[in-house]
């Protein structure tokens, strides 16, 4: 046996605990958020030195201290604040009122398997038909106004909802609405106790995806009819080279898009507290 | 008990010809038909009796003698090809590019984190509206579209194969370490298979995005491509034009998504059906 | 009419059924004659596709039979039958007490007063301070308890039971056992209990029903005469092996032929 010894290592356990400085172990517990700080902080300065020494085309691609200067000149500007009315107001005219269509109409879909059947074709038509090719034909039956581009938004946020609300629904475990019905429970009882609980996860992925598509239709539906909101601001600021009133006006839809789906997952989190949350991996 | 044992419940059963809820295996494909006839029916008769005027709403026959004419003149047969080549080229750049950074990514943790905050932006944004500063850079060409195109894919191609490298299980990867397996073993036996899943729906959901990306572009300032056509018959009233261009666009859209289906369900025939 | 003493009575059912793509007409059960006395436990084994948890779909009226006629004594108060599911049945979105109280809410007793009469019946299975949990946040055995509370607070007059411990583990299953065992000498209520376990049917009850393969019918109507209360031990004695051997021969005849209709 002395002829294997030599062949043994030790086994270092990886749990084991190493000492370490206070810096490193709380950098350890926040890495994932003090990277991305990192990140973020050292890709805006590459930016602002990059565009300083001249590395970085100033004249197309600004930089962030204009950006911030641009901002803070157009806050104070009516015509800005009016952008962001018209564009808000088209924003949350198409989305909700595709929310408020797309909901009930999925869950009726979802629920009369014939009636489903004969929307199928439809619905997947235009899913899969870029539905910012439809602008030009909304222009043509209800103008350059707004109604145009509630309508754009509207489109982009419905179809988005009412697929996986029409797929939640009919994916419904059966074992419930066996247990359901073996209670008696009426058909309301059988609509409130199972139907919508199981659906309220699909229909929050729709909200998610939605939202997105709304912002998209949003700003293609002004860059495309020009009259007010941001996406003109983009438009105009683009060719009038002013990189830094453009990129603005792009930071606010980011944050829109993103406080929307944070807030968004909240809401979710809050309805699906029941489901067991999966570990975060370390 | 015996006393009160008057109240019954009783069921008796006629025979069931088929039991409730089990549908026909013919019934989707029946109702669809009906459902997608009824309505080319309807609109058909609403704009032959007068109800909608046929310059704004068109009609299936009119669609129909739209492409019967553009297509025997030839006349839309470049706008095809070039909307086509813009999506080919953006695409594929997207393609070879997203897909090793997003791998690159997902097996490097810390430098994803250092790129996290960036990717998560940019998916919140409509990044379409990026186009007419892109259109100003590179000209009103086809390379301007090229750029558009290839960044509307290349984001959601990224941040899916990043999921998808994460995607890899616990166990598979402790299997392979507990086998000594190198980091480029475990890179090609555990986590490209287990990530291959999300990487093509992300060049599903890319290629949809490329598509919208054409569009856009195209909108925004060309003469010539799909986008183009649409947007120039919109402004001459020519619905019938308008329509036939969509459908163009929306079934190229839908020929590609189900052939990168297919090729999912390929992939993914080690993997068992939930349905 | 419902003879006396009897809390259930199939008469000739039938369950017939079209496959929906092959259109093949199958029989899930040929013929079904059984009474069920009141405060009777008796269990149903049968080799899996035999048509028993179907034959309990009927019962339970989730499932029309093709013919026959079953009747359910109905009592003065509470619900003739409710049934305690398999595995996994629990409604995930609600809490342990919103799905024990879920069969009163569904009689349209209000939500707080269904609440109020839950909590005997939580204590009763022994899930007292569970209440406000998820099932996700408990155990599989816990699970069940829940399940069976569900099912006692509508105070059914038969409580029938589909394989309700088959997804448990070896231990926990014998711990169930006795716990039911223990409920329903309290809550003395009929039983109808499915399984494919024989030492769980034996342990269990007052009387074994033997299923065939399917087509399913009866094939043996075995008294279980071992004395009550039951613990854990009598698994051990030569009287339960006894009816063990012979409920095994009645199943291992049917493995066998349907085995050779397979090959066939």
């Amino acid at each position: 046996m002395t002829a294997a010894t030599d062949t043994l290592r030790p086994i270092r356990n990886p749990n084991a605990r190493r000492r370490r400085s206070p810096l490193a172990r709380w950098f350890r517990r926040n890495e994932r958020v003090a990277l991305g700080l990192v990140g973020f902080v050292g890709f805006v300065l590459l930016w602002e030195f990059g565009s300083r020494s001249g590395f970085v085309d100033a004249f197309f691609f600004s930089k962030p201290s204009s950006i911030v200067s641009a901002a803070i000149r157009e806050v104070q500007l009516p015509r800005f604040w009016n952008d962001v009315r018209v564009s808000a107001f088209e924003f949350a005219a198409g989305y909700f009122v595709a929310i408020a269509i797309a909901v009930p109409l999925g869950i009726i879909f979802g629920w009369y398997r014939r009636l489903s059947y004969m929307a199928d074709p439809w619905l997947n038509l235009f899913n899969s038909l870029p539905r910012i090719a439809l602008l030009p034909l909304i222009v043509l039956w209800v103008g350059l106004g707004v109604e145009s581009k509630i309508t754009v938004v509207f489109l982009g946020a419905f179809f988005s909802v009412i697929i996986p609300t029409v797929q939640g629904v009919r994916t419904v475990d059966r074992r419930f609405l066996d247990v359901a019905r073996s209670f008696g429970a009426s058909q309301r009882r059988l609509f409130t106790s199972v139907v919508a609980p199981a659906t309220v996860p699909f229909i929050a992925t729709g909200l998610r995806l939605g939202l997105g598509r709304a912002l998209i239709g949003v700003v293609v539906g002004e860059l495309y009819a020009q009259t007010d909101g941001l996406g003109v601001m983009i438009g105009k600021a683009s060719n009038n080279i002013q990189p830094d009133r453009m990129f603005f006006a792009i930071i606010i839809f980011t944050v829109t898009g993103v406080v929307g789906v944070e807030g968004l997952r909240r809401v979710e989190r809050y309805f699906d507290r029941w489901r067991p949350r999966l570990e975060e991996q370390p | 008990m015996a006393a009160q044992s008057g109240q019954l419940a009783r069921r008796t059963h006629p025979p069931a010809e088929r039991p409730r809820g089990v549908p026909l295996a013919t019934e989707p494909l029946l109702f669809g038909i009906l459902g997608f006839v009824v309505v080319l029916v309807l609109w058909e008769a609403a704009v032959d009796a007068g109800l909608v005027r046929s310059a704004l709403m068109s009609s299936p026959t009119r669609i129909v003698g739209a492409g019967v004419a553009d297509f025997s003149s030839g006349v839309i047969w470049p706008h095809i090809e070039t909307s086509f080549q813009e999506w080919g080229v953006g695409f594929a750049v997207a393609l070879v590019t997203g897909i090793p950074l997003g791998l690159a990514l997902g097996m490097f943790r810390r430098v994803e984190y250092l790129f996290d905050p960036w990717l998560s932006a940019l998916y919140a944004t409509p990044t379409v509206a990026l186009a007419p500063l892109i259109i100003l850079l590179f000209g009103v060409g086809i390379e301007s579209k090229y750029v558009v195109v290839f960044l509307e894919a290349f984001i959601t191609m990224t941040i899916s194969t990043i999921a998808g490298a994460h995607a890899a299980d616990r166990r598979h990867l402790e299997t392979a370490k507990s086998f000594g397996a190198s980091k480029s073993l475990t890179f090609r036996s555990v986590i490209l298979p287990s990530s291959v899943p999300f990487m093509i729906t992300g060049v599903r959901i890319g290629a949809g995005r490329a598509l919208v990306g054409v569009i856009v572009a195209e909108f925004i300032a060309s003469n010539i491509g799909l986008g183009f056509y649409i947007s120039i018959n919109g402004t001459t009233l020519n619905a019938s034009r308008v329509m036939l261009g969509i459908l163009l666009l929306g079934g190229f859209g839908i020929v590609v998504g189900q052939l990168i289906r297919r090729l999912e369900r390929r992939f993914d025939k080690w993997r068992p059906a939930i349905h | 009419m419902l003879k006396e003493g009897l809390a259930l009575s199939a008469r000739d059912v039938r369950m017939e059924y079209r496959d929906p793509t092959t259109r093949d007409r199958l029989v899930a059960i040929e013929r079904m004659d059984l009474d069920i006395r009141q405060g009777e436990f008796a269990a149903i084994v049968g080799p899996s596709g035999c048509g028993k948890s179907t034959f309990l779909k009927i019962v339970n009226g989730l499932l029309p039979a093709s013919e026959g006629e079953i009747e359910v004594r109905r009592p003065d108060h509470g619900k003739d039958h409710a049934m305690v599911f398999q595995d996994s049945s629990l409604f995930p979105w609600y809490t342990v007490i919103g799905n024990v109280s879920y069969g009163l809410v569904c009689q349209g007793v209000s939500r707080r007063e269904a609440n109020e009469r839950a909590k005997p019946l939580i204590k009763l299975v022994g899930l007292e301070g569970f209440e406000t949990k998820y099932p996700y946040q408990l155990s599989g055995g816990m699970q069940q308890r829940a399940n069976l509370a569900r099912a006692l607070t509508v105070d059914p007059e038969i409580l029938l039971m589909d394989e309700p411990f088959a997804a448990l583990d070896a231990q926990t299953r014998e711990i169930m056992q006795v716990e039911l065992l223990r409920i329903w000498s309290q809550a003395q209520k009929t039983v109808l209990f499915i399984t494919h376990q024989i030492d769980e049917a034996i342990f269990l009850s007052d009387r074994v029903i033997v299923m065939s393969a399917r087509p399913g019918r009866i094939l043996a109507d075995i008294p279980i005469d071992l004395p009550r209360p039951r613990g854990l031990e009598l698994k051990r004695t030569p009287e339960f092996t006894a009816y063990e051997d012979q409920v095994w021969k009645l199943i291992a005849s049917q493995l066998t032929t349907a085995g050779q209709a397979a090959v066939a």
